[in-house]
């Protein structure tokens, strides 16, 4: 490419006209050599199998000119809005922006609060909001791993999917191994009995399960940071989607499994018969009741993780997930253990994972391994990142925003995704650190100032 | 072994290599209690790889790390920390997104101590370097190459050491930085008794500081004594002063 550093500041028109000129044939040239066999040549299977092509150079061609004229177009319009980042907004404005700010969460939580009796009579706004919550959570579980201690996890997924078929099939034949039963009848509970309450009694027991599966991630990847610690999470992703998916005789395998139990509110289930939620409260039944509570149930869940992200990150065990994340090396020499830094990362950030896969798994009654492909690690991921990582609330407005978007543009039909990848290349090129990128201090300073005077005054040290 | 035995940290015979590359051929080392000890030496000596070899990264291949008395060689690092050995290390490797009052924390977290050593700990870090109490709020990489140092060294502080380990704390700092932070180190040293071990290119001010030297050539010491008499030496001056530098 053209040397950068006549770039910005290009005195003479002409020059820059050149410049504009040489960047855009090879923005083309590139396009030419990408397109041309995916655009140029089309190839499809014939009546009788064989391969029949045909070449579309009109449509490459088309290509490769709108790429020549974008180019041109978009250096043109750099030069016009010239360097980015020199705006600096008045006093009132920004202050105005820090009182926004601090409104922010509280508004959400208030408006989250109310959103079932806002939108009560509407189903699909209900089942919606349900969906942005469990994205939520899971954006917070992640957030944990990847914001906080800074592992780059692309296997998310397999937590959620642990979680979730844990419940399912816990909940629905007791524990998978017969004989395991009848060897050691003392560590047989049997989950069958549990009827009402089998929601309450299996939604720890999938948290812990996953977490253990994230220690059992964890080991292996001890050592490895970055792109390398990225495909071996994806890869483990991937093992326990296939595992989920050929294990027939447990899993079922693509059919999934149908017939999970439905949550009960503690006990109570939310059925239209006597013993039903509504004959107790003395209301006539709904269906809509069940996805009230629903949404209260992922809400509070969230909230949970939230709350104890937040405790977790003012404890030493917090901060040592940051500051492994800013640097290993200067963390073993503080007297850090990584190793049970990194596990109980990845162990507490699974968990919740394994919580959300558990709600998915009552919330639909129904789960297949369709549900835990990559996509959803990659979606969650996105909502991380997007969001800042490491900051609660951006991880909220980005679920809030990426899933709530992924609706409203479904008008598109196939076009969706186009502007989808578009607006989030827009965004990390006006926000690179995600929508909030700023980080809020654990240790603060009310006590400090008082002891070290005091010891100052003592005449100490 | 008798001087192993009052030392604060002997080191015998240290072999320790990257691969098949030797860095330590056997070297030996003494610390004693309340010692500020120098060990000086030209680019790729060894010198750096000594003080970490100390924390396991390079593990030893041959030879001993005694502290107090106990054998460390085979200790994981977090472990070697707890022991109060605290390391401000070469490049100082702050937390660049925590805030300094963060990094400080941070140094406490993992060693033992009630909450009031801890403040005592503090108060004796900004008392020391009044530029990170202005500071606190702040995060750690809008600092100036300075401010770091002195918040890489206080960090190191916060877990009270019985000996600290200082790489390089001179590189890349202003003259004047430099000998504020070195009249720390003798204040520290002189006020709480804090035993040091000092690694640097900077010999003129190393060897003034430190009551003793060694000097490091290709992976061996050559050459120990007291500071300033290792400083008189025509070979220390002509290798390292006059020639050195620009280091």
């Amino acid at each position: 490419m053209a040397a950068p550093a006549s770039y910005p500041a290009s005195a003479e028109p002409t020059a820059g006209f050149a410049f504009i000129l040489k960047k855009a044939v090879i923005s083309a040239l590139v396009a030419l050599v990408l397109f041309f066999l995916m655009i140029g040549i089309r190839t499809e299977a014939g009546s009788s199998g064989q391969l029949i092509y045909w070449t579309r150079f009109g449509e490459l061609a088309s290509i490769v000119g709108a790429v020549f004229v974008g180019s041109i177009v978009i250096e043109l319009l750099r030069r016009w809005i010239g360097p980015v980042g020199g705006v600096e907004l008045p006093a009132s404005v920004r202050g105005g922006f820090a009182v926004l700010g601090r409104l922010l969460a509280p508004a959400l939580l208030i408006f989250a609060l109310l959103v079932p009796v806002i939108f009560y009579n509407q189903r699909y706004l209900l089942d919606l909001a349900i969906l942005v919550m469990t994205y939520v959570m899971l954006g917070w579980g992640l957030n944990i791993v990847v914001g906080l201690a800074g592992l780059l996890d692309l296997g998310y997924v397999a937590f959620y999917a642990v979680g979730a078929y844990s419940y399912a099939l816990l909940a629905q034949s007791g524990l998978p191994f017969p004989h395991f039963i009848d060897t050691y009848p003392y560590v047989a509970l049997d989950f069958l009995q549990l009827g009402q309450w089998a929601f309450w009694v299996l939604l720890p027991v999938s948290g812990l399960l996953a977490a253990l599966w994230g220690v059992i991630l964890g080991f292996p990847v001890l050592r490895l940071r970055g792109d390398y610690l990225a495909i071996v999470t994806l890869a483990f992703g991937e093992i326990i989607r296939l595992v989920i998916l050929n294990w027939q005789d447990l899993t079922g395998g693509p059919n999934g499994i149908s017939g999970i139990p439905r949550p009960t509110v503690f006990g109570i289930p939310l059925t239209p018969g006597e013993n039903g939620f509504a004959a107790m409260i003395g209301v006539p039944f709904s269906p809509t009741h069940r996805l009230v509570f629903l949404f209260y149930l992922i809400l509070a869940l969230a909230l949970i993780t939230n709350w104890v992200t937040i405790r977790l990150r003012r404890l030493p065990i917090g901060r040592a997930w940051e500051a492994m994340r800013e640097d290993e090396v200067a963390c073993r020499a503080l007297g850090i253990n990584i190793t049970t830094t990194k596990l109980s990362a990845f162990a507490i950030g699974a968990m919740f994972g394994g919580f959300a896969g558990a709600f998915f798994a009552t919330r639909q009654g129904f789960i297949s391994p369709e549900s835990f492909s990559f996509q959803e690690s990659a979606l969650v991921l996105a909502i991380v990142v997007l969001g800042g990582m490491g900051s609660q609330l951006g991880v909220a407005l980005a679920a809030i925003a990426m899933i709530g978007g992924f609706e409203l543009f479904r008008g598109l039909d196939q076009f969706r995704m186009l502007v989808f990848g578009g607006v989030m290349v827009l965004l990390m090129i006006w926000r690179p650190r995600g929508l909030i990128g700023h980080r809020a201090p654990t240790v603060f300073l009310q006590k400090r100032t008082e002891i070290s005077a005091s010891l100052v005054k003592e005449g100490h040290g | 072994m008798s001087a192993a035995a009052t030392s604060l940290l002997a080191i015998r015979g240290l072999r320790a290599a990257y691969g098949k590359i030797e860095a330590l051929k056997g070297v030996d080392l003494d610390i004693k209690p309340g010692e500020i000890v120098a060990l000086i030496g030209a680019n790729g000596a060894g010198k750096s790889t000594l003080m970490m070899s100390i924390f396991g990264r390079p593990r030893a291949r041959a030879g001993h790390i005694l502290f107090d008395g106990r054998d460390i060689t085979a200790l994981p690092a977090h472990e070697v920390a707890r022991l109060r050995i605290a390391q401000s290390p070469e490049g100082r490797r702050i937390f660049p997104r925590m805030t300094v009052a963060e990094n400080l924390q941070m140094g406490a977290d993992a060693t033992p101590g009630s909450d009031a050593e801890r403040a005592a700990s503090l108060a004796r870090v900004l008392k020391l370097f009044p530029r990170l109490d202005e500071r606190m709020t702040q995060r750690g990489g809008t600092l100036s190459g300075g401010e770091q140092q002195m918040l890489a060294i206080g960090r190191a502080l916060m877990s009270r050491p019985r000996l600290l380990l200082l790489d390089e704390p001179s590189l890349g700092l202003a003259p004047l930085i430099t000998k504020q932070i070195f009249a720390a180190i003798r204040t520290l040293n002189r006020e709480d008794r804090l035993t040091v071990l000092i690694v640097e290119q900077n010999a003129n001010h190393a060897l003034r500081l430190a009551h003793r030297g060694y000097v490091m050539v290709n992976g061996l010491i050559t050459m120990s004594g007291p500071g300033l008499e290792l400083l008189q030496r025509p070979e220390i001056r002509a290798a390292y002063l006059e020639g050195g530098r620009h280091g």
